[in-house]
C-alpha cells in the first residue's frame, strides 16, 4: 500500500492508456490515435463551470484533466481586506449548496482564536441549521445524479423538499440562500416561536414520504442500476491517497466523519451513526447519501427535543480583534471535510484566510478514476464526487 | 485491500506520534497541545518528517497546506489527520523572496493539487512535483501571484481611523 507501488505519475496526469493504444503493433498497423475533447466549461449537465480536457480512444476516456478557475473570485484575498465579521457573508458564496457549513467553519476558526465561549443554545441552533442544510444538499444531489442519467422526476421531488427547507430558512434567517445567520460568537437571532414546531412537522412528513419518493423510486430502477453499479469504482487506498472525504470516502468503507472523530459544536450531545458502504462506486455513494439523510433527520429530532434555553450570542465586544496567532475550524460539510485556517496579526482584518474546500480536494479523484470509463459514465461519476462550482473555485 | 485506521485511545496515540517524530528527527521544540501534535521543522527535513508520519506512524490524511506570506519569508503549515481525533501540524519557514521546497506528492499524492494551488497563489516552487501548473489563474500571459502581499488590489481598505 505504501510508497514502492505508488505511481505518482498516474496521479498527476493519468496516462492509463487503453490496451489498443499501448500495444505498438496494433496502434501502428491501424494508425490509431487519441482524440482530444473538451467537456465544458459550458456544458448543460456539468456541475457549474468546470472544463474537463479528455483524451478519448473511441469512446473510452484515456486521460481526464479538470481545468478550474472559471468562477474564481480570490475570496482569500478579499477576506484579507475585510474586518473579521464582514468575511462571514463572503463564505456563504463558497459552497452555495451548503452555506451554513461554510459560515460555521469560518466562525469556529475565529472563535478558536478568541477562545470564545459560545452559548449552548447557539451551538444547538447551529447544529439544527447545519443538518437541515445537509438535507437540503444531499437530496438535490441525488436528484442531480438522476437528472444526469435521464430521469426527470427525482429532481422535481428533491427540489420540492429543498424549497420547503428554504422556506424554513427564510423564516429563521430572512434569506433563502445567502443566510449570514451564523455569526462570530453565536447566531444572528433566536428561532421564531413557531419554528421548532414547523421543523418538527416538516421532518416527520419528510421521514414518512422519504422511502416512497426517493428510495423506492430510484433504488430498484433498472437503468439506474445499469448506469451506476461498478461505475467509478475505487479502492479504499485510492480514496485515501487522493485525500477524498465525505460520502465519497465513506462509500468505500472508511468510516471517517468529522462530526464524530473531530467533534465540534453540539455534536457530542447527539447520537448518530456514521454510514459506510463497501462497494466504492456511484451506487454506493447514492446509498450513503440516502442513509445520511435519515441520520440527519435523527439528529434534528434529538436537537429539537433537548433545545437548551438561554442566550444565542456571546458578548465579544464591538470590535473583534484577536491577538496575534492562528485559529482552525473544521466541519463536516455535505461534500466532506471543510477546514478554515485564519492567521491574525493583531489587527482588525485577518492576515491570511485559507479555505480547504471538499469540492476542490475531491475533484482530484476525477484524474484517477475517470480513465478507463466510457464518456457517458463521466456524468454519474460527477454525481459521486458531487462538486460545487463555488467551492472548488473559492 | 483495506486501509487500517489507528487504534488505541487519544492520549496514547498522541504520545506515540510525538515519540515517533522525536526519535527519528530530534525536533526538541515540538509538543502536544490538546489533540494537536505541533512540529516546527526546517524546509530540508520536511519531506522526511512527513514520510515518517505516513509510513511509520500511519497518519493517512493530508488535510491542507497553508502558505502565509510574511514579507521576506514564507510560512508553510501542513495539517495531517489520523482520522481518529489527532491532528499533526507541521510548520516550516522558507526564507527569501523566491521560495523553493521539496514536493511531498510522493508521500501524500493528495498534495498534488494543494501544491499547485500554493504555486499559483504564492509562487512557491515545489521541487519534484510531477505537474506544477496553475490551478485557477491563466496559464499564459499572467506573471503574478495574487495572494502575495505585494500584489495590490484596487479596493484596498484601511480601518485605521475607525473606532
Amino acid at each position: 500500500m505504501l510508497s514502492e507501488e505508488r505511481r505518482v505519475e498516474s496521479a498527476a496526469l493519468s496516462g492509463r492508456a487503453s490496451g489498443r493504444l499501448t500495444n505498438p503493433d496494433v496502434r501502428d498497423e491501424f494508425g490509431l490515435e487519441t482524440l482530444d475533447m473538451n467537456m465544458g466549461p459550458q456544458h448543460p449537465a456539468m456541475h457549474g463551470l468546470l472544463r474537463l480536457i479528455l483524451e478519448l480512444d473511441g469512446e473510452t476516456v484515456v486521460r481526464c484533466d479538470p481545468v478550474m478557475g472559471y468562477l474564481h473570485r480570490c475570496q482569500e484575498k478579499i477576506a484579507e481586506n475585510r474586518m473579521y465579521p464582514a468575511v462571514v457573508p463572503l463564505t456563504d458564496r463558497l459552497d452555495y449548496f451548503a452555506n451554513m457549513h461554510m459560515e460555521h467553519g469560518y466562525c469556529l476558526a475565529v472563535e478558536d482564536m478568541l477562545d470564545a465561549e459560545i452559548p449552548p443554545r447557539a451551538d444547538a441552533i447551529r447544529v439544527l441549521m447545519s443538518e437541515l442544510m445537509r438535507l437540503a444538499s444531499h437530496i438535490p444531489s441525488i436528484g442531480f445524479l438522476m437528472l444526469e442519467l435521464g430521469a426527470f422526476t427525482p429532481i422535481l421531488y428533491s427540489f420540492r423538499e429543498r424549497e420547503r427547507i428554504q422556506t424554513i430558512f427564510e423564516a429563521v434567517t430572512g434569506a433563502r440562500m445567502m443566510f449570514h445567520y451564523i455569526r462570530i460568537g453565536g447566531v444572528k437571532a433566536d428561532l421564531p416561536e413557531d419554528i421548532p414546531q414547523r421543523i418538527w412537522e416538516y421532518i416527520e412528513g419528510l421521514e414518512s414520504r422519504f422511502q416512497e419518493d426517493f428510495v423506492n423510486l430510484i433504488s430498484g430502477n433498472e437503468i439506474f442500476i445499469a448506469r451506476t453499479r461498478g461505475v467509478g469504482k475505487m479502492t479504499q487506498e485510492q480514496a485515501v491517497e487522493m485525500g477524498v472525504t465525505g460520502p465519497a470516502l465513506r462509500c468505500t468503507g472508511v468510516d471517517f466523519d468529522i462530526r464524530r472523530d473531530y467533534p465540534y459544536s453540539w455534536y457530542p450531545n447527539v447520537e448518530f451513526d456514521v454510514i459506510t458502504d463497501t462497494e466504492g462506486d456511484v451506487a454506493a455513494s447514492y446509498r450513503v447519501r440516502i442513509a445520511e439523510c435519515l441520520q440527519s433527520i435523527r439528529i434534528i429530532k434529538q436537537v429539537l427535543e433537548n433545545l437548551p434555553e438561554g442566550e444565542v450570542m456571546a458578548d465579544l465586544g464591538r470590535r473583534i480583534r484577536p491577538a496575534e496567532g492562528e485559529g482552525f475550524g473544521r466541519v463536516e460539510s455535505p461534500r466532506g471535510e471543510y477546514a478554515v485556517h485564519v492567521v491574525s496579526d493583531g489587527s482588525d482584518t485577518p492576515y491570511r484566510v485559507h479555505y480547504r474546500d471538499p469540492s476542490f480536494c475531491n475533484m482530484q479523484l476525477l484524474q484517477e478514476i475517470v480513465p478507463g470509463h466510457y464518456l457517458p459514465d463521466i456524468m454519474p461519476i460527477m454525481g459521486l464526487v458531487d462538486p460545487v462550482s463555488g467551492g472548488w473555485d473559492k | 485491500m483495506a486501509v487500517t485506521l489507528p487504534e488505541g485511545d487519544l492520549n496514547s496515540r498522541l504520545e506515540r506520534y510525538l515519540d515517533g517524530f522525536r526519535n527519528r528527527h530530534g525536533l526538541d521544540d515540538s509538543g502536544v497541545e490538546g489533540n494537536v501534535v505541533r512540529l516546527v521543522v526546517t524546509p530540508g527535513v520536511l519531506p522526511a518528517v512527513l514520510a515518517t508520519a505516513r509510513e511509520r506512524l500511519g497518519i493517512l490524511h493530508l488535510a491542507f497546506i497553508t502558505v502565509v506570506d510574511r514579507e521576506g519569508s514564507f510560512e508553510l503549515t501542513y495539517e495531517l489527520l489520523d482520522f481518529r481525533g489527532v491532528r499533526v501540524r507541521v510548520k516550516t519557514t522558507i526564507e527569501g523572496e523566491e521560495p523553493v521546497i521539496d514536493s511531498v506528492t510522493k508521500i501524500y499524492p493528495t498534495a498534488n493539487w494543494h501544491e499547485r494551488e500554493a504555486y499559483d497563489m504564492f509562487g512557491v516552487a515545489f521541487k519534484g512535483h510531477p505537474d506544477l501548473r496553475r490551478t485557477y489563474m491563466w496559464q499564459d500571459h499572467f506573471d503574478h501571484h495574487p495572494l502575495l502581499k505585494s500584489f495590490d488590489i484596487s479596493t484596498k481598505r484601511t480601518f485605521e481611523n475607525l473606532r
